[in-house]
């Protein structure tokens, strides 16, 4: 392999505050490669406790990719390898001795493109509880199923069609059965990667409300290449430019007065 | 818009139009080769099964001779059947039929027209109800094969008596026969019961077909599951390195290995080092495993690159183990195109004679196998045995084997259709 | 699914393994070797397993050569009981016999098979000698004006090779090389044809491979064409091109009367009684061979034996005569029988 080119420190310094108060996740020197590449460069970042942080920036610039090692999506890419720590309170995620199956118990995912389990209704959301050992019985089972569609508002929507597929839903549906589906095995984190990217408006803007809503339970961190979406959904954003986390701060203050030039060109829309 | 853009715009319409017929035409033509193509293989199929059923039918049914047989007591031998003269008893009902008939040479003649078939029926008979012995019944026995042959209009009635395989005296006796309506065809059950036989009217492909049924129940049995844990591994566990990549490229080469040479593995591994009976059904299976296994590994890997990759990414982002993601989410949605690989690796095995014949599967087997080690044949076997064999009458056997053969790959096939439709997800 | 294919593979795994066991001891009698000895074989089996309490014996039909081999092997219950052949066993293969641990052979002669060129019924039959048949076959010929050199096959038709022969193209059909009846039809005619030519018979004395070479190359131009082991197919093939000529054993011909007819060979017509007289030059002696160690190892073997050397089997009138073999002389089959009997050890 090449050695890998160093940056001056005179690049490194993301601009604004990476810390929060009450983190839950607390990323330090983060550096993805895939193969020869470096796709991120040495990001630290938190990520605060009932937060909603958004990451935004132009196509390629690795905000997927860094969302993916939270929860050690990228561990099934087998170029794919990671250096730097990421703490989910006080552990770390890339230690050896940590399981990520359970990791991924605590750091839910929803995907870009909704993908529900060629199953019933009933069984996507049930699958994580029973394979995790949640629930003893079927009456258990039945309330985790009812309490997650709640939360996820598709309760009203599909309570009298449990046992249909799942994949007959509309996309918006779909993408919130995926949501009722990660909730069900209560993680502290929920990961979203461009979760309305697929659909048309009326349903984002009704995930865009569930995440409002979840945000009182859960820590969320979602990628979005909507600069309106991280707008109105978020608390926190950041701003990645080629594998470089450039700019973090609250979301009013990066969209009204950015500091680095890059975040107010993209903002502006003069390139993304 | 101005003068100039309307003329640009009618050139381009224009130049379109011009391309346009051409452009049809190329497709009408595409479509009247696919259309002769089909045309052309319909005919070759119609062609191949016109000639096989054509020729193949006539075997269904059989000519029979009706006797009367006294069941002399005199030549039974009640306590053991086996020593009692039952050729004497069908030499004495013909000699009653045709008393004129005397001298040697005449006599054998007469008998010849008769199967020898009948002496082992009239010894079931006697064994199965001994209240037989010492009555006198008609029974119907079956006609020798060139009786056969004659009765279906295989063999010809005129023409010099050097040119035919019966002459004028025995057709005369036939003739006789045929006035008293002594002589029928009627279906030939012994073609579907019977094990090989030398005699043509005698031979059935029972024994064939079930020698089939254990190789491949064993070839399925072994083949499917280790042919489906094998892909499973090198697809979603086994690393990614030097050595994978040439047991992939090892397996890809197996499939192209001709069958004949796992024959030859199969006499050197299972025959001679593990002394495994020559000729079972076991090694049969065995080494049909061994030859359809590349072909399941294949289709089964190809089936399992073609679940999506975010049916994974669901089941790992929910915190799936991975191996609760192979059995919970693509296992079920890989199962349709596996179960279609497995079949085309069993219509092979079903057709192949090169491999059993280097392990003694190629035999002339008279019993039924009643078990994995009792030697036994194929149906495939059984027609290339019938085809070499010199008697004409296995002429339409070999036909008729062809086409029980040819009902065994459409059941198999439905069946898997059957099968695939109830595991495929129509959501 | 999943789970239950690994146990039913599992369950399978262990019945074979059970069957390893069973397979320690066989009850049927396993018959290779020559396929011309196949038809006569297989009837006596199917006879012997029908009327006799033992089961009826597995027969291959695996050649002359490879059915010695296979018996050969060495004694136990993984090697065949009994080798058909349609030649006599050789030193070589004695010895190899021996090697193996096979040490008692019984040698048991069972009658003759002829071998004959025939063709369509459509036209006249021919008369030719084995020395035309040579010229006819053989790659290369003696030169004509008489030096002891050899040329290129010029013949086109059979009238250029004898002025009495119809002027039709030479072409005959024949079984490949691995069959036992090519390997007849080369001592019995192509030698024997080949030896008429003084030089050659003397070659022949002098240097063996040098009169192989003459005598066993076939004709490749298109005159002698390898039909393959299945001889219904030459029958069909000749039905069809009446001016072919087909090379099998006697029983396709016997089987086939109505439509082909046998060349006289050296003006003795194929017949049944000419080929059992011995007047009828191209004819063989087909023989099968018994592992002594065996008899009493596997059930049957004796009595298999007592069946087919009974005079009901391969007597004058037996029923291997109706499948088209043809019947030793009284003298002989007595002496075979007593062999067969007394399990007498075979001596070249």
């Amino acid at each position: 392999m090449r050695p890998v080119k160093k940056y001056g420190s005179e690049h490194r310094g993301t601009v604004g505050v990476i810390t929060s108060e009450n983190p839950r996740m607390t990323c330090r020197n983060v550096n993805v490669y895939y193969g020869d590449k470096h796709a991120i460069l040495d990001v630290s970042i938190d990520i605060g406790r009932n937060e909603v942080i958004a990451m935004i920036g132009p196509s390629g610039c690795g905000k997927s990719t860094f969302l993916r090692c939270l929860n050690r999506m990228n561990d099934t890419i087998d170029s794919c390898r990671v250096t730097g720590e990421i703490f989910l309170d006080d552990q770390n995620i890339y230690d050896k001795k940590i399981d990520v199956v359970p990791l991924r118990a605590q750091v839910g995912m929803v995907f870009q493109k909704p993908n529900p389990f060629p199953k019933s209704i009933y069984d996507n959301v049930a699958y994580g509880p029973k394979i995790h050992g949640l629930v003893q019985n079927k009456v258990e089972q039945d309330e985790v199923v009812e309490t997650s569609l709640k939360k996820a508002g598709l309760w009203e929507e599909v309570k009298d069609r449990l046992a249909h597929p799942g994949t007959g839903l509309s996309g918006g549906q779909q993408q919130r059965l995926c949501i009722a589906r990660t909730i069900a095995v209560n993680p502290e984190v929920i990961l979203m990667d461009e979760p309305c990217s697929a659909l048309d408006p009326i349903a984002t803007a009704k995930i865009e409300e569930l995440i409002d809503e979840l945000r009182a339970h859960y820590t969320i961190a979602i990628v979005t290449h909507s600069m309106q979406q991280a707008a109105r959904v978020s608390q926190r954003t950041a701003y990645f430019h080629l594998g470089d986390l450039i700019e973090v701060g609250e979301t009013k203050q990066i969209f009204t007065n950015p500091s680095h030039r890059l975040t107010e060109d993209y903002i502006t829309g003069r390139f993304g | 818009m101005s003068d100039i853009d309307m003329d640009k715009t009618n050139k381009t319409i224009d130049t379109v139009k011009r391309g346009l017929a051409r452009r049809y035409a190329a497709e009408r033509r595409f479509r009247l080769f696919g259309l002769i193509a089909i045309v052309i293989s319909l005919s070759f199929l119609v062609l191949l099964f016109g000639t096989v059923i054509s020729k193949g039918y006539s075997a269904f049914q059989q000519t029979f001779v009706q006797l009367e047989v006294t069941f002399d007591r005199a030549m039974i031998d009640r306590d053991n059947p086996a020593n009692s003269d039952f050729g004497g008893l069908v030499k004495a009902a013909m000699g009653r039929e045709f008393p004129e008939v005397s001298g040697r040479k005449d006599k054998r003649k007469l008998n010849g027209l008769v199967s020898t078939g009948a002496v082992y029926q009239l010894q079931d008979m006697v064994s199965t109800d001994p209240g037989l012995i010492g009555t006198t019944n008609l029974v119907w026995v079956p006609a020798d094969d060139d009786v056969d042959m004659l009765m279906k209009g295989h063999a010809k009635r005129t023409g010099a008596e050097s040119d035919r395989r019966l002459d004028d005296q025995q057709l005369a006796w036939i003739g006789k026969w045929e006035q008293e309506g002594k002589i029928r065809k009627q279906f030939n059950r012994a073609f579907f019961t019977s094990g090989d036989s030398r005699e043509p009217e005698l031979a059935g492909i029972w024994g064939a077909f079930v020698g089939t049924i254990l190789t491949l129940a064993l070839t399925l049995a072994l083949s499917f599951p280790i042919g489906i844990s094998a892909s499973i591994y090198l697809e979603e566990f086994a690393p990614r390195n030097r050595f994978v990549d040439l047991v992939e490229v090892n397996i890809n080469n197996l499939a192209a290995v001709p069958s004949i040479v796992f024959g030859l593995l199969g006499l050197a591994v299972f025959i001679n080092f593990f002394h495994l009976p020559r000729s079972s059904p076991l090694v049969g299976g065995l080494v049909l495993t061994l030859m359809t296994l590349p072909t399941i590994i294949i289709a089964s890997r190809a089936s399992l690159q073609s679940v999506p990759p975010s049916i994974r990414e669901a089941a790992l982002g929910i915190g799936a183990s991975k191996m609760q993601m192979v059995n919970h989410h693509v296992l079920p949605l890989a199962l349709p195109g596996m179960l279609t690989g497995t079949i085309i690796g069993m219509a092979r095995a079903l057709g192949e004679t090169a491999p059993l014949l280097m392990i003694g599967m190629v035999a002339f087997i008279v019993d039924i196998p009643d078990s994995f080690v009792t030697p036994a044949t194929a149906l495939p076997v059984q027609i290339f045995l019938w085809a070499d064999s010199p008697e004409r009458a296995f002429v339409e056997r070999t036909s008729a084997a062809i086409l029980v053969l040819l009902a065994f790959l459409v059941v198999m096939n439905s069946l898997a259709v059957i099968l695939r439709n109830r595991f495929e997800r129509r959501w | 699914m999943f789970k239950r294919g690994v146990i039913v593979a599992g369950a399978c795994l262990l019945v074979a393994m059970g069957g390893v066991g069973l397979a320690q001891a066989r009850d049927y009698i396993s018959i290779v070797g020559s396929s011309t000895v196949y038809p006569f074989a297989t009837v006596v089996a199917e006879k012997f397993g029908r009327i006799s309490s033992f089961k009826t014996p597995a027969i291959e039909a695996t050649g002359s050569g490879g059915g010695l081999k296979l018996f050969c092997g060495g004694v136990g219950v993984q090697y065949p009981d009994i080798t058909n052949s349609s030649r006599r066993i050789k030193a070589s293969e004695v010895k190899n016999c021996n090697d193996n641990g096979v040490k008692q052979i019984v040698e048991i002669k069972i009658g003759y098979d002829g071998i004959v060129l025939a063709n369509s019924k459509k036209t006249v039959p021919l008369n030719i000698s084995r020395k035309e048949l040579f010229l006819a076959l053989a790659k290369n010929i003696p030169d004509p004006k008489g030096s002891e050199m050899v040329i290129p096959n010029p013949y086109k038709t059979w009238h250029d090779i004898n002025p009495a022969l119809p002027d039709n193209a030479i072409e005959v059909l024949g079984p490949p090389p691995t069959s036992g009846t090519r390997d007849a039809f080369m001592e019995l005619v192509m030698e024997d044809g080949g030896k008429e030519f003084p030089w050659i018979k003397a070659l022949g004395k002098k240097d063996k491979n040098a009169f192989k070479q003459i005598c066993h190359s076939m004709r490749e131009d298109g005159a002698f064409i390898e039909a393959g082991e299945n001889d219904n197919l030459i029958v069909q093939k000749l039905e069809v091109n009446p001016k072919a000529f087909g090379i099998f054993g006697f029983s396709y011909l016997d089987q086939n009367s109505d439509k082909l007819q046998g060349t006289l060979v050296d003006g003795e017509e194929p017949t049944f009684e000419a080929i059992a007289d011995g007047k009828y030059p191209v004819s063989r002696p087909l023989f099968f061979y018994v592992k002594k160690a065996h008899v009493g190892m596997i059930p049957g073997i004796k009595e298999f034996l007592n069946e087919f050397t009974s005079e009901k089997a391969w007597g004058d009138e037996g029923y291997l005569t109706d499948k088209g073999l043809i019947p030793m002389p009284k003298a002989e089959r007595v002496k075979f029988r007593n062999d067969a009997g007394s399990l007498n050890n075979l001596s070249l």
